[in-house]
């Protein structure tokens, strides 16, 4: 992917077939992740893909983007933030009420609800942000979502590894603790 | 916004991608620009004016 003249250097049609790439490679490894049920491939996949586009991006001789990108992308994330409100909220009050037809609507609703309050959120921390502090200022960002990752990082973990959800062999036998996604072990408890 | 951005891009035999590089952005915002379709900020109009060696005011009709 490297420029023959000058292998330090990327143009930005490299970059971007780069970008292209990645996010295609990473889709195949989600949908495989989701079928073998491993969540953690995903997340070191992700990490991983961040640090290289990181690394090919101070490569990429030219610019990536300008002001007019900025203006354009501020613009479609606040379209695209109402719209995905409206209808998720739409869906969720509509999946909820529908909660006796099938008990599955009710989990789907509350995520809707929880992923529309987080993206609020976060949408208003932003903002905030950028009002009253110095956006110029990129360590402080990176800072922030460094931390912020490393939180969700970690809340993911135990979650993951705190055996909430799960089926425990107790005196012989294998009880339910909380709501395991999956049935109960075939192999003996003892 | 009018402007004159392409009258003096040509009189100065000059692309728009060479342009684009001299102001820091990308071609496609001064395809936009010469066609009077984005209303650059200060910094970018300062940085286009110097390009083409003229002044903001040269440069950009403001009605």
């Amino acid at each position: 992917m490297l420029n023959n003249s000058n292998t330090k250097t990327m143009t930005l049609k490299q970059y971007q077939w780069l970008r292209m790439t990645i996010a295609v490679i990473l889709a195949i490894i989600f949908s495989q992740a989701i079928i073998f049920r491993n969540y953690l491939i995903p997340i070191a996949a992700i990490t991983l893909a961040f640090l290289v586009l990181i690394l090919a991006k101070k490569k990429v001789k030219g610019v990536i983007a300008d002001e007019r990108d900025y203006a354009i992308g501020g613009k479609a994330a606040l379209l695209t933030i109402q719209v995905y409100s409206w209808l998720a909220v739409i869906a969720m009050f509509i999946l909820y009420a529908q909660k006796d037809l099938n008990p599955a609507y009710e989990p789907i609703a509350l995520t809707l609800a929880y992923s529309t309050c987080l993206l609020m959120i976060t949408y208003g921390l932003i903002f905030r942000y950028y009002d009253k502090i110095n956006f110029l200022d990129k360590k402080v960002i990176y800072t922030i979502l460094i931390i912020l990752v490393f939180v969700a990082v970690v809340i993911f973990g135990i979650r993951l590894f705190s055996g909430e959800d799960d089926w425990l062999c107790q005196n012989g036998q294998w009880v339910q603790h909380g709501h395991p996604d999956f049935p109960q072990p075939t192999r003996e408890c003892k | 916004m009018k402007n004159k951005i392409k009258e003096l891009r040509i009189k100065l035999n000059i692309t728009q991608e060479e342009l684009a590089k001299l102001a820091g952005v990308r071609r496609e915002t001064i395809v936009f620009l010469e066609q009077g379709k984005y209303n650059p900020s200060l910094n970018l109009a300062y940085q286009v004016a110097k390009a083409l060696k003229t002044d903001i005011e040269k440069l950009f009709i403001f009605e």
